[in-house]
Parts: C-alpha cells; sequence; structure tokens
C-alpha cells in the first residue's frame, strides 16, 4: 500500500490536469515525465530535505 | 486508431509471456505505427505556419501514404533490422509482437489497416468504431470516448488490473529484469524506485488518460454516448 500510494496520488492529480488542460493527455513523454516527478524526484526531494 | 490499447496491451503479452518477452521493445513496437506520423495526421503549427496532410486518412492508412507502417510485413521488416543490429532475438520478438498487436487493433476502426501491404494496398477493417483523425483531435478524441473504442480500451485497462501482480516490485525483480539487459544498464544509471516508475508507466499513463478523456468528453463537455457498430453515429468518420 505504501508503494501504491504514490502512484494513486500521481494519477489523480494527473487526471485532473488533464481534465482541466486535455493538451498534457495527447504527451506520452510528460505523462512518463509526470509520474517520474511525482513518485520518484519528489519523494528523494523530501527525503533530502528532511 | 485508438487511444490507449497500444499502451496497454504490451501488459497482458507480459502477463501470458513472463520472461519470454522484454517490456522496452514490446512497447516501442506498440507505438511504432504512428511513432513519426501521427503529428502529421492532426496537423502541428511551427513557427506560424500549419503543418499538416491534406488528406490525413490517406496519409495515415493508405498508400501513397504511412500506412504500409501498419502493415505485417513491416513489422517484420523492422524486427529482422533490430535482429542483425542488436543480435538479440527477445527484442525484436517482442518488437514485432508489439507492432502486430497495434496493427491488428486498428483494424478495429472504420478505415482499417493495410495489414497485407507490399501485397495488397487494400485496406481490412472491422468498422467496430468510427476513426475520425480527419476532424482534429479533440473531437477525435469526444467521438473515440463515445463509441466502442473506449469500450475495447476499457477491456484492456481491466485486463491490466486483473494482472495486477506483474506491476510489483518482485515481478519486476524476477522476471522483467532478467529478461532484459538494458535494466541492468538503466539501473547503473538510476534507482530502483525511478526503474519501476519507467516500467509501470505506460500503464499508468493509458488507464490515468482512459479515465479522463472519459470525465473530459462526458461531465465537462457532453458528447453523445453511441455504443453501435461504427459509431458515434454524430461524428464526420471515415470510411475504407
Amino acid at each position: 500500500m505504501r508503494e501504491l500510494a504514490p502512484y494513486l496520488a500521481a494519477g489523480v492529480a494527473y487526471i485532473a490536469l488533464g481534465v482541466a488542460f486535455p493538451s498534457l493527455l495527447l504527451s506520452w513523454v510528460e505523462g512518463v515525465a509526470f509520474l517520474l516527478v511525482a513518485v520518484w524526484l519528489l519523494p528523494a526531494l523530501v527525503r533530502r530535505l528532511r | 486508431m485508438s487511444w490507449a490499447a497500444h499502451d496497454l496491451e504490451p501488459y497482458a503479452f507480459q502477463r501470458h509471456l513472463g520472461g519470454k518477452v522484454a517490456i522496452v521493445p514490446l512497447l516501442i513496437g506498440s507505438y511504432s505505427p504512428d511513432l513519426f506520423s501521427k503529428w502529421f495526421v492532426y496537423g502541428i503549427e511551427v513557427f506560424g505556419v500549419e503543418l499538416q496532410a491534406d488528406d490525413p486518412t490517406q496519409f495515415h492508412r493508405g498508400w501513397p501514404g504511412v500506412g504500409f507502417t501498419h502493415s505485417l510485413a513491416f513489422g517484420i521488416v523492422v524486427a529482422a533490422l533490430l535482429l542483425l543490429l542488436t543480435r538479440s532475438r527477445i527484442w525484436a520478438f517482442s518488437f514485432l509482437l508489439g507492432h502486430w498487436a497495434h496493427a491488428l487493433t486498428d483494424v478495429g476502426d472504420t478505415i482499417g489497416t493495410m495489414l497485407l501491404f507490399p501485397f495488397s494496398t487494400e485496406t481490412i477493417g472491422v468498422g467496430a468504431w468510427a476513426y475520425a483523425g480527419h476532424v482534429g483531435r479533440l473531437t477525435d478524441a469526444g467521438a473515440y470516448f463515445s463509441g466502442l473504442g473506449f469500450v475495447w480500451d476499457g477491456v484492456w485497462i481491466l485486463y491490466g488490473l486483473v494482472s495486477w501482480r506483474i506491476l510489483t516490485r518482485a515481478y519486476f525483480r524476477e522476471t522483467i529484469v532478467p529478461a532484459d539487459p538494458f535494466w541492468g544498464w538503466a539501473g547503473q544509471r538510476l534507482p530502483e524506485a525511478a526503474l519501476l516508475a519507467l516500467y509501470r508507466a505506460s500503464f499508468f499513463y493509458g488507464t490515468t488518460r482512459w479515465v479522463a478523456w472519459v470525465i473530459w468528453a462526458h461531465v465537462v463537455n457532453d458528447f453523445p454516448i453511441d455504443l453501435s457498430w461504427g459509431g458515434p453515429d454524430w461524428v464526420d468518420a471515415a470510411y475504407d
């Protein structure tokens, strides 16, 4: 569950942003970059700042 | 054309074939028929100049055009080149599988694909959902997510969710990594959290954009749902 949570949060955020700005949904590169930021880079940054 | 199936089908193959396939070439193969042509179908603006095919449907699926990228033979040729270049049978086989899945999935729309090119330039299609690439991206999205196309994509999402074990860290370590040296190479440069995200990325992308497009089409907008064969009827679909 601990591993699933960031993916679920990223999914909800991506869906909300995509509905508001549909052009975001058209780019695979942007979708993958969004996921990498949400589940890897951001948590890594938070851990470093703690 | 399909909007999410090409992201999701490789994971279904992965579930059934395990270590006999590699997910990276599977995904590349699944995306390959549209990789260099889709932008010219929908059109883009570069420095104020609109670039789009005169006949987007003919360009995308026909001949003359780049419809040959959706033929079974094209998959074989590229897979053979991959085998020559990489000496990797698993890469060649996985690419071919992904490519054929794309070519056969697109048989579902009202145009179909030139599956038998170069022996025939006739497109083969079952016409289950409207091909509307020529009417612009957003109308195409509204149409696709109002007809049987989005049901087809939904089947792959459900199948992926039922097969959730292939998305776990344990499966990644035990099956995905040993099958393809790419992951060992990438693992020297990135931590496992990043590799896992990359492995899961297309499933994430296909699933979330499917949900977002459905909400966009039917909550934000009011595109009428029409699950009849070849629908939705309200869009100016292209036919073979």
